[in-house]
């Protein structure tokens, strides 16, 4: 009988606000892979001038996942925001598109460079890392059909996110100056990919149940008023484990990636523009003080101001100039997928592979990728902005600034817009860690967005309510 | 929670726009100086990957490619190729995988297709799927012109340079050096071999590289009595070329030990010659008394009008300046005065000299390039000719032209045995002869200086050439200059 009250009385609400439009997911995934097949055959021609024979296998194999994911998502978030899937798809396939034109290196005719680090097998590696991807999100949109169930786990997701965090410091190789990765047979993982999803959580569970004690203001100085001393315990904890990374790491995007979540969430929770003030001087006190002592940190600023000068552009700057060459060669339009060089860039396929989009698909191409992880990030703060529960909000509004923030930091990077710190470019770079942790970001705000335009269940105690429906 | 989430998303929004200000900054603004940058592998790998545009020797009537790129057998790479070697050297250059010089470097943006005039052109050819394609580069140069000059200075086997220019226009008819190098060797691939081939010019005492035509200065010798004749007509401190001027057989200058005579101590007519006369025989004395009588501000102000003392002429090669500096020491102003003392001039400049006299008095700027098409020909550039100057009036141009002609049609003349009536018949030559002492105390070989125009009643045609250590410009650049004018004017 409630059933049917139910029912009839959502059929009465308005239709557009009370549909799922998965119907118009549908459309934009379907658009989405074919652009990337068309990214596939248009690279397949430039470098050899026919179509990539695994065209039809790669290609075929990237459909069935993401349609397997928009099924996931009509069973598991039916009211989840259309557009983010279609969205992380796109950046996702077309990652895997220039992977394989890297793998391939120069055209016929023209070998170019055969890039060291990448083997001819990258591309199919990647397509099964994002298998491994849409598992891992389907199993989020599963297992977590409401965000309180992740409150229940506050203390151990937070523990679990620092032993990640802490894991290659003590267990780690270093790699490119970063000891960010452990190698376990023939595959390196990053642990802080997942990390930065499990200490999100924890923040956002943490800050939910203390951010009254926390908005309390204590002294008003400069016309800030500053938090009580005792509240700033948390902050310096964030900081201190930050600085940690930053010494123990060598990784200061890293550190900066997990100091910017914490900060702005305790923002968001708090409202005091104070905290932001006080984190951000933190950060530039600790990044200073951690330059003046680690050469590594401090040779990033030298070769980010002077990237050409003396020996900087062919040695510690060998690898942001060849970047910014490769992109000034694009030019406005780009030379074309498959026609640039951007085998010359050091270990373009991970943290420089913006820069390879930006030589062969040029500004323009480049401009569309940063509009798509804008317009990504955008969904994501406008479920946290609709999602009544204070917790998932918080974790909305973290995960979605910290998604920006990876953007900022990396493309900012390598561009030279700031000082380069190694990490990912979310879904583009090649990377199964990267991949899978980004898929799971986006079924948390999924889900988030699903309980945010999901229709509230009808009060059916509301007798007005059941008088009207059984007078129908 | 709301108004931070929005103030974050503000956060977030000034974070992506302003990757899209530094991307458009780097790929937009940049772009040119990130490809211009020493080393950029990019730039360096591209240059064997499109058809660099051909350069076209289209004076004189009729079309000559005198360098182009082809595509190697069996690879994508172009290679440059200069079908008539070293004959074009001094005005193509080359163009290497290290360096370019020449017009392959003075006109590198429009022969490599970065030019921005040819950015719509690239850019359709980019959504048309055309390979890129550089613009074609077309010259001034007469290719029989050209061919005559070398030939007529590679027999004489001296270091020597020729240029020759259409004095209506400016243009450059010729532009020719001696010894030079082969453009075909800096075409190779190799960075090793070309390193070395590099080296071997280098190190040659000969200077093959360097472009004497408008790189090198010589003293203009008795050539520069055209601008001293200039300068004392135009001032009207002598009246017409009929005007008795005073010629001793010897003549002391002032302050000074040193007593200058004429050419094998002759004397001049009888004693006070017409200017005319003075200026056809080449009388020392004579002109070093003038220059005396014009004085060294009006010396300078007229040598400056006609091109010297200019360090910034570029045609679009850059032309070193020939100097005149401004004298105060009576005896120096006296030799500068017939060409000695500090003169020095290229040949370009010599080539100047005479193009003024026979366009009626107006300098025009010289030029090689008259026209750049792109890929679809369609002109891009086009060169108007425009005066540089207007060194002397047309009655005094007038006047040094009749007395150039006598130099050649005089049997007196410095000119007549080799470039007058004996030597080539009906056809009028207005010239001077320059019999240049160079070195400290004069004692290396005089350099030998012819500069002239013809046909003198319908000038097409100025020439000037530069012999080092020729000797006497009648007998080792006249005959020269002479080649030049009956390959272009098709009276061989």
């Amino acid at each position: 009988m409630s059933a049917a009250v139910t029912q009839s009385g959502t059929t009465a609400e308005p239709a557009t606000l009370r549909r799922g439009r998965r119907g118009s997911e549908l459309l934009m995934l379907a658009f989405a892979v074919a652009v990337v097949l068309l990214a596939f055959a248009a690279t397949g021609y430039g470098l050899n001038g026919k179509l990539p024979p695994v065209l039809l296998t790669y290609g075929l194999g990237f459909a069935a996942l993401m349609f397997a994911a928009h099924l996931a998502v009509r069973w598991l978030a039916p009211w989840a925001d259309p557009l983010m899937l279609p969205l992380a798809a796109l950046l996702n396939g077309l990652g895997i598109v220039m992977i394989y034109r890297l793998q391939q290196s120069g055209r016929a005719g023209n070998p170019g460079n055969v890039i060291s680090t990448m083997s001819t097998s990258d591309a199919l590696l990647q397509l099964v890392w994002t298998a491994v991807g849409i598992i891992a999100f389907v199993l989020v949109l599963a297992f977590v059909r409401q965000t309180r169930v992740l409150q229940r786990y506050t203390y151990t997701l937070g523990a679990i996110g620092l032993v990640l965090l802490a894991l290659p410091a003590v267990i780690g190789t270093t790699i490119n100056g970063a000891k960010v990765w452990i190698v376990v047979g023939s595959f390196s993982i990053q642990p802080e990919e997942f990390a930065k999803l499990a200490l999100a959580v924890f923040f956002a569970a943490y800050l939910v149940a203390k951010r009254d004690v926390l908005a309390l203001a204590g002294r008003r100085f400069l016309g800030i008023d500053l938090p009580r001393a005792r509240d700033l315990g948390p902050v310096l904890i964030a900081w201190g484990a930050s600085l940690l990374i930053l010494i123990f790491e060598t990784d200061i995007g890293t550190s900066a990636l997990f100091f910017g979540l914490f900060v702005v969430m305790l923002y968001i929770a708090t409202q005091r523009t104070s905290w932001l003030l006080i984190g951000l001087l933190l950060f530039l006190g600790g990044t200073y003080i951690a330059s003046t002592f680690i050469s590594h940190v401090s040779e990033r600023f030298t070769i980010w101001l002077h990237p050409f000068a003396g020996h900087n552009a062919t040695g510690a700057a060998y690898q942001l100039v060849q970047g910014l060459e490769g992109m000034g060669f694009g030019g406005i339009f780009g030379t074309g997928l498959g026609h640039g060089q951007p085998y010359w860039t050091p270990l373009v396929q991970s943290d420089f592979i913006v820069t390879a989009f930006g030589e062969e698909l040029g500004l323009t191409g480049l401009m569309a990728l940063l509009l798509i992880f804008g317009l990504l990030v955008q969904r994501g703060l406008r479920a946290a902005l609709a999602v009544r529960d204070p917790f998932a909000k918080l974790l909305a509004g973290g995960l979605a600034f910290v998604l920006a923030l990876q953007v900022f930091v990396i493309v900012g990077g390598v561009t030279g817009l700031i000082p380069l710190t190694g990490i990912t470019t979310p879904f583009l770079s090649q990377g199964g860690s990267s991949l899978v942790a980004s898929w799971a970001l986006i079924a948390l705000l999924m889900r988030i967005s699903d309980m945010a335009r999901r229709p509230a269940p009808q009060p059916i105690q509301d007798e007005g309510m059941t008088q009207v429906v059984r007078a129908v | 929670m709301n108004r931070a989430l929005m103030r974050i998303s503000l956060a977030c929004l000034a974070m992506f726009v302003l990757l899209l200000i530094n991307v458009n900054y780097v790929q937009a603004f940049e772009a040119g100086r990130l490809s211009a940058q020493s080393g950029n592998i990019r730039t360096f790998d591209q240059q064997f990957q499109y058809q660099r545009g051909s350069i076209i020797a289209a004076g004189g009537g009729k079309s000559v490619t005198i360098a182009e790129s082809r595509l190697v057998k069996g690879t994508n790479d172009y290679k440059r190729d200069y079908p008539f070697g070293a004959i074009f050297a001094p005005v193509t250059g080359y163009d290497s995988v290290y360096s370019d010089t020449g017009i392959e470097a003075a006109e590198d943006k429009n022969l490599s297709g970065t030019a921005p005039a040819l950015a719509v052109h690239n850019l359709i050819g980019v959504l048309t799927g055309k390979p890129k394609q550089g613009a074609t580069v077309y010259l001034t140069i007469s290719a029989a012109a050209q061919e005559a000059a070398y030939s007529a200075l590679a027999s004489f086997g001296k270091p020597a340079a020729a240029v020759a220019i259409n004095p209506s226009t400016g243009a450059i008819l010729a532009m020719a050096s001696y010894p030079t190098f082969n453009p075909n060797e800096f075409t190779t691939l190799n960075g090793a071999k070309l390193d070395q081939i590099d080296n071997r010019y280098l190190a040659d005492p000969s200077q093959p590289l360097l472009n004497r035509a408008i790189n090198a200065t010589y003293p203009p010798g008795s050539t520069f009595k055209i601008v001293t004749s200039s300068t004392a007509l135009s001032t009207g401190k002598v009246a017409s070329p009929q005007t008795p001027v005073p010629a001793p057989a010897s003549f002391q200058l002032t302050g000074s030990s040193s007593v200058l005579i004429n050419n094998d101590g002759e004397i001049c007519g009888d004693g006070t010659p017409p200017l005319i006369q003075a200026f056809y025989l080449s009388c020392n004395t004579a002109f070093a008394k003038l220059g005396q009588k014009v004085g060294p501000a009006d010396l300078h102000k007229y040598a400056s009008a006609y091109g010297m003392n200019n360090p910034n002429l570029t045609i679009p090669l850059s032309v070193s300046p020939s100097n005149y500096p401004l004298l105060t020491d009576p005896a120096q102003v006296e030799l500068s005065a017939i060409g000695q003392f500090n003169d020095t001039v290229t040949p370009l400049q010599e080539a100047m000299f005479a193009a003024t006299i026979a366009n009626h008095g107006t300098l025009m700027k010289p030029y090689l390039v008259t026209e750049v098409t792109a890929p679809d020909l369609t002109a891009i550039q086009r060169t108007q000719p425009s005066p540089l100057s207007q060194p002397v009036s047309s009655p005094v141009a007038a006047g040094i032209g009749s007395m150039m002609l006598q130099v050649t049609q005089n049997p007196a003349g410095t000119g007549y045995a080799t470039a007058g009536p004996p030597a080539v018949g009906s056809l009028q030559i207005a010239a001077k002869t320059g019999t240049a002492q160079n070195g400290i105390n004069n004692t290396n070989l005089n350099d030998a200086v012819f500069t002239c125009y013809a046909p003198y009643s319908n000038p097409q045609i100025a020439v000037a050439v530069i012999v080092q250590g020729g000797g006497y410009g009648a007998a080792a650049a006249a005959p020269i200059a002479v080649r030049i004018i009956q390959a272009y004017l098709g009276k061989t």
